[in-house]
């Protein structure tokens, strides 16, 4: 018998095959359509988008490991997951550098300084955001639509003012544009109700839901087109790498939020359908706000953070400053993780052992 | 010496001392303890410490073998024509006790203790777990299958003693022929209106007493309440079994059936051997290890321990011998690293008593043991359910271990 190659540890002994950097991978790859979705719509800008949000965040972990003199860390993956979310949350056209800059703060400040992976009170990629939104304000709601778009597809945004119509054939590679939330935010800000409605039937027409659905719009880089978001999500969920809860709540208490707005003054109020498939809303329902390591660990507590979630980027939305309340909504919600965790205490079967 | 839950036992031969197959090797005066009996012939050849499965290093008689010593074969036949009628209360209580029964699922509680009726706890209620929901082994199914006459005479002797008014006997639905051969034996033998078959959900742990309860019976048992104080009485496959072999052939508890698996050996099977046995004996014949074997557990892979001394004997409650090979224990692995807890809440979700596995795991290690007491530590079972689907490959059951220990240690002090 040989038995020097035995050994002893507590049990169990057998064991799922599963790894963090299983998890981070499962997400990634849930990620893929919305970025060959996004590589479709921006082509190049994309790619260099993503690969310079990747590459920066993963040398920064590297490098932080390596100060702190502890095994590199990038093997689970983390880091490239947060990159490709900061990438796909900031607009197209932002300049390289302060793509490296967000990423640096995301990773060093946001996930390093806390000891890593899993000790983050808040999502790294949103901290990013929010970094680069104070910082670069105006580079941040800079908004493009792609150039490359069919001028055949319906359009958002007043007649002989949209992309195609107007710069058919000019060789750009964007065009400055409005999202279709800030027309949302433009009508609910008018100042007469008929202005208002001028504003929602000028920019909303009934092709409106295709546009947000397919993804020719301007807005963030890989929340456009909510199509490929939704298959990755699905993806996910077939995989388990998420449970139901949180995408559920989001998705419904934003729904609920906006139906009772849009069932009030449908004039001033888009769709909540629209409002559904527009901006950052599926990207955070799916990728964001089920980061683990972020939100409750109890069914119960991560329905409530979903609800919450949800409600916040819905208010933000349509009485908020902003046109899309994601980030800080998410930023909020894991402030209040720990004590949605506490206040969800799960009671044992059978009741609390009074032993000591 | 430590077979059972309760008092070890004392030795009850010397040195040199000649014994017989079935005579008593150890006793104790204690009310909670079961005896233990010579499975073979031969001369007592030292009383000394040796390794345990459990408790590392206990007190042991050794015995060799006489070489005119002829294997005790199972006589399952024996029960073909078995009525009840036949035995008296105080006879079948009297048969558990000297043949020194415990509870062979694992625990080991002595049989006889807790058959025995009492006027505090009158039980009603006794269900047999037949569930054996841990991976690999399958010991109790042979059995339920080879030997289903003298189970359920086992199963109908206990019920007798404890003074039981219903059985239900709770078993996994992946086990159809087993359910098929114990339905046919109780609807063709007196004395079964009272004995039903439960088919529940394949799922581990669903042979965790509590949770074999809860699917049985859709009852809840309180946190810190053991069955016999709501009236029930839980039981083993192998346990009713032995009973039978006690009471009807007046044999003593020095054989069980026992299941040696693994990807590690060559030829696993279920075998029925003396108690006592030595790892080594076992694995040398089953043809020995294979090349990648890596690890031996006694006991089933989600709750057994892994042994590193080949010279372990079995005990009663030693259902099983695994040898696991790498591939098989995947990242169970003491080399593999651990990384940080992700939260994902993924050992929450997978609980059988709704703890926060991980909350008390992180306590435990940073030696916070009031913060776990709070997390309800001791609620918790160890049945490796959080372990088993942690991403970041935290030994959550193995801290929780080890925070009870560090937890008795203080209430001694």
């Amino acid at each position: 018998m040989s038995k020097d190659k035995l050994f002893v540890s507590p049990g169990p002994h057998i064991s799922k095959p599963i790894s963090t950097r299983m998890v981070m991978l499962d997400v990634i790859i849930a990620l893929l359509p919305a970025l060959l979705a996004a590589a479709y719509f921006f082509r190049l800008r994309a790619v260099i988008v993503v690969a310079t949000c990747v590459i920066s965040c993963v040398v920064t972990e590297w490098l932080i490991c390596k100060i702190r003199k502890q095994p590199s860390s990038i093997g689970d993956l983390s880091a490239v997951l947060t990159a490709i979310i900061l990438a796909f949350s900031v607009p197209p056209m932002l300049p390289v550098a302060f793509l490296i800059i967000g990423s640096v703060f995301s990773i060093a400040i946001g996930k390093m300084v806390f000891g890593g992976l899993g000790n983050n009170p808040f999502n790294p990629a949103m901290l990013g955001r929010a970094f680069l939104t104070a910082c670069f304000g105006m580079a941040m709601t800079t908004w493009t639509v792609p150039a490359n778009i069919n001028p055949e597809l319906p359009q958002i945004g007043p007649k002989g003012a949209t992309v195609a119509e107007k710069y058919q054939g000019q060789g750009l590679e964007g065009i400055t544009e409005a999202t279709p939330l800030a027309w949302t935010k433009n009508a609910i800000k008018a100042k007469t109700l008929a202005q208002a409605e001028t504003i929602i039937k000028e920019n909303f027409n009934n092709s409106q839901l295709k546009a947000v659905l397919i993804g020719y719009t301007g807005g963030c880089l890989g929340e456009t087109s909510s199509l490929a978001l939704i298959l990755g999500g699905i993806y996910m969920l077939l995989r388990r790498t998420i449970t139901w809860v949180i995408p559920v709540s989001v998705l419904a208490s934003a729904f609920i939020f906006a139906e009772i707005f849009h069932f009030f003054k449908p004039e001033v109020y888009v769709n909540p359908l629209f409002q559904m498939f527009s901006g950052g809303l599926l990207i955070c329902a799916f990728f964001i706000a089920t980061d683990p390591v972020t939100n409750p660990m109890t069914t119960k507590a991560q329905a409530l953070f979903g609800i919450g979630v949800g409600v916040l980027i819905m208010l933000i939305r349509t009485v908020g400053a902003y046109p899309e309340g994601v980030m800080y909504a998410v930023l909020v919600m894991n402030a209040f993780t720990p004590l949605l965790d506490r206040l969800c205490k799960k009671t044992p079967i059978g009741g609390v052992p009074n032993a000591a | 010496m430590s077979q059972h839950i309760g008092a070890p036992c004392k030795p009850t031969v010397a040195k040199r001392q000649e014994v017989k197959a079935g005579d008593v090797i150890g006793d104790s005066d204690a009310f909670v303890s079961a005896k233990i009996h010579s499975p073979v012939d031969g001369v007592v050849k030292d009383i000394a410490n040796r390794s345990h499965p459990v408790l590392g290093r206990e007190l042991a008689v050794i015995i060799d073998v006489s070489e005119d010593n002829t294997a005790k074969l199972p006589k399952p036949e024996s029960f073909e024509s078995f009525n009840l009628q036949d035995y008296s209360q105080e006879q079948i209580l009297e048969a558990i006790t000297t043949a020194g029964i415990v509870g062979m699922g694992g625990a080991g509680f002595p049989t006889n203790v807790k058959v025995a009726p009492n006027e505090k706890m009158p039980k009603h209620t006794m269900i047999v777990n037949a569930c054996e929901c841990e991976p690999y082994i399958t010991c109790d199914y042979r059995v339920m299958l080879e030997w289903t006459k003298q189970f359920i005479a086992g199963v109908k002797l206990i019920q007798k003693a404890s003074g039981c008014k219903t059985v239900h006997i709770g078993i996994e639905n992946n086990k159809p022929k087993a359910i098929a051969a114990i339905k046919e034996v109780l609807s063709s033998t007196s004395d079964s209106e009272s004995i039903d078959v439960v088919t529940l959900k394949t799922k581990y742990p669903q042979g965790g007493e509590r949770q074999l309860i809860n699917a049985v019976m859709g009852k809840v048992v309180p946190t810190g309440v053991i069955p016999p104080m709501i009236g029930l009485l839980v039981c083993n496959v192998a346990t009713a079994a032995a009973t039978a072999e006690a009471v009807v052939l007046g044999q003593a508890l020095t054989h069980r059936a026992l299941t040696v698996s693994g990807k590690g050996i060559k030829n696993p099977g279920n075998f029925y051997c003396p108690i006592g046995t030595s790892v080594s004996d076992l694995i040398d014949h089953c043809g020995g290890l294979t090349d990648d074997a890596v690890k031996v557990v006694l006991g089933g892979p989600m709750m057994g321990f892994s042994i590193a001394d080949m010279e372990t004997p079995t005990t009663k409650t030693s259902g099983s011998i695994l040898v696991l090979t790498k591939k098989e224990i995947g990242k169970a692995n003491y080399l593999a690293r651990q990384t940080n807890c992700i939260k994902c809440g993924r050992c929450v979700g997978v609980c059988p008593e709704n703890l926060i596995p991980c909350d008390i795991a992180s306590s435990v290690r940073a030696r916070d043991l009031d913060r776990a007491n709070r997390f309800n530590m001791s609620a918790c079972m160890e049945c490796g359910c959080c372990s088993y689907v942690c991403p970041a490959n935290i030994e959550i059951t193995g801290l929780i271990k080890t925070g009870k220990i560090l937890n008795a240690r203080n209430n001694r002090k």
